[in-house]
């Protein structure tokens, strides 16, 4: 019985340590814009981040012939959220378009507050758009 | 007592070993927009900067309205810096021009190259290397119809251990035929930092 005990203690004691240096949750929430149908899809891929905001709107529109889509995230917390968020477009064949240019930004968002995104589109060949929102905390 | 007391200690150290403990510096490639690291001007900060100036400008109607479905010709000057930090204002603006090359609104020259154009029209019309009848002769460019300028400023404000800095992009898109300014824009970025109560 003593040596179970101890055996117990062991696995917790290394499952403390290793949940201590470090386990951080990398999915977010994104929503896929399809320009030309105008469906969007949401995905909630993080447990934590489905309970801190949700997808209240998605618009799209034109200007000056490059697609332009509008998002608005709600907070369902009562405390400041610190995100990040990027909007990424892709062609008609699926292929992204110049990746790299486009960043994670910052969003902080305050309790209960719902807020407006927008991204536009980096050539007029981008088709379809993608939100991804993370927590900052995933950010290294 | 003693037994227990020794593995507990070793399954500890086990862990600890197994989760990395090195006296080398651990190197390792990062995202580009990552979390803040300091107050001061990041690389992501720029990017981020880059991104939403030339979203701004490629959208913006009064942009629309001097370009009129012609790709009129552009140079970007250098952004000027107004702040006590080095930042390679150069690089900024090669991103910028990058983008918005890209969006094919513009055509673009760049006057910081001119020098190195009329060396190679010289060397084409008198080193004698030259097919004349290809070599290319001064007076045939593109006249710059537009140019992007800009600034970046910045206020530091410290009270007791925490240093707020602001940041502010500003530019403008200037029509040289009218003189109009035909866009302006701006990004501001705020950070604070708070330095440690005890540290060397």
């Amino acid at each position: 019985m003593k040596r179970m005990t101890t055996l117990a203690g062991a696995v917790l004691l290394t499952t403390a340590l290793v949940t201590l240096t470090g386990c951080v949750e990398t999915a977010g929430t994104s929503v896929l814009t399809d320009h030309v149908t105008g469906s969007s899809l949401v995905l909630e891929d993080s447990t934590r981040l489905r309970d801190q905001i949700q997808v209240l709107k998605v618009n799209y529109d034109e200007v000056n012939g490059l697609k332009r889509v509008h998002i608005t995230l709600q907070s369902t917390k009562h405390r400041r959220l610190r995100l990040n968020y990027r909007i990424v477009w892709f062609d008609a064949n699926g292929m992204e378009i110049d990746p790299a240019t486009k960043t994670y930004r910052n969003l902080i968002l305050e309790g209960r507050d719902a807020v407006t995104v927008t991204g536009v589109a980096n050539s007029p060949a981008c088709v379809t758009s993608k939100l991804r929102v993370r927590d900052l905390e995933t950010a290294d | 007592m003693k037994k227990t007391f020794w593995l507990m200690t070793s399954v500890a150290v086990a862990a600890l070993w197994l989760t990395g403990c090195a006296s080398t510096p651990r190197v390792r490639e990062v995202e580009l927009d990552r979390a803040p690291i300091s107050s001061k001007l990041e690389p992501q900060d720029v990017r981020r900067t880059v991104e939403k100036m030339a979203e701004s400008l490629l959208s913006a109607p009064g942009v629309r309205e001097a370009v009129g479905g012609t790709r009129p010709v552009l140079d970007v000057e250098p952004l000027k810096n107004r702040t006590t930090q080095h930042v390679d204002m150069v690089s900024i603006t090669d991103s910028l021009r990058m983008q918005l090359l890209r969006s094919g609104m513009f055509r673009f020259v760049d006057k910081s190259t001119s020098g190195t154009d009329i060396e190679f029209m010289d060397a084409q019309a008198n080193l004698g290397l030259t097919d004349q009848k290809k070599a290319i002769r001064p007076g045939q460019q593109s006249a710059a119809q537009m140019y992007l300028t800009g600034a970046l400023s910045e206020i530091k404000t410290q009270v007791g251990r925490t240093v707020d800095q602001y940041y502010k992009f500003s530019m403008t898109l200037k029509d040289l035929r009218s003189g109009e300014l035909v866009w302006a824009d701006e990004q501001e970025i705020r950070k604070e930092s708070v330095k440690p109560r005890v540290g060397f």
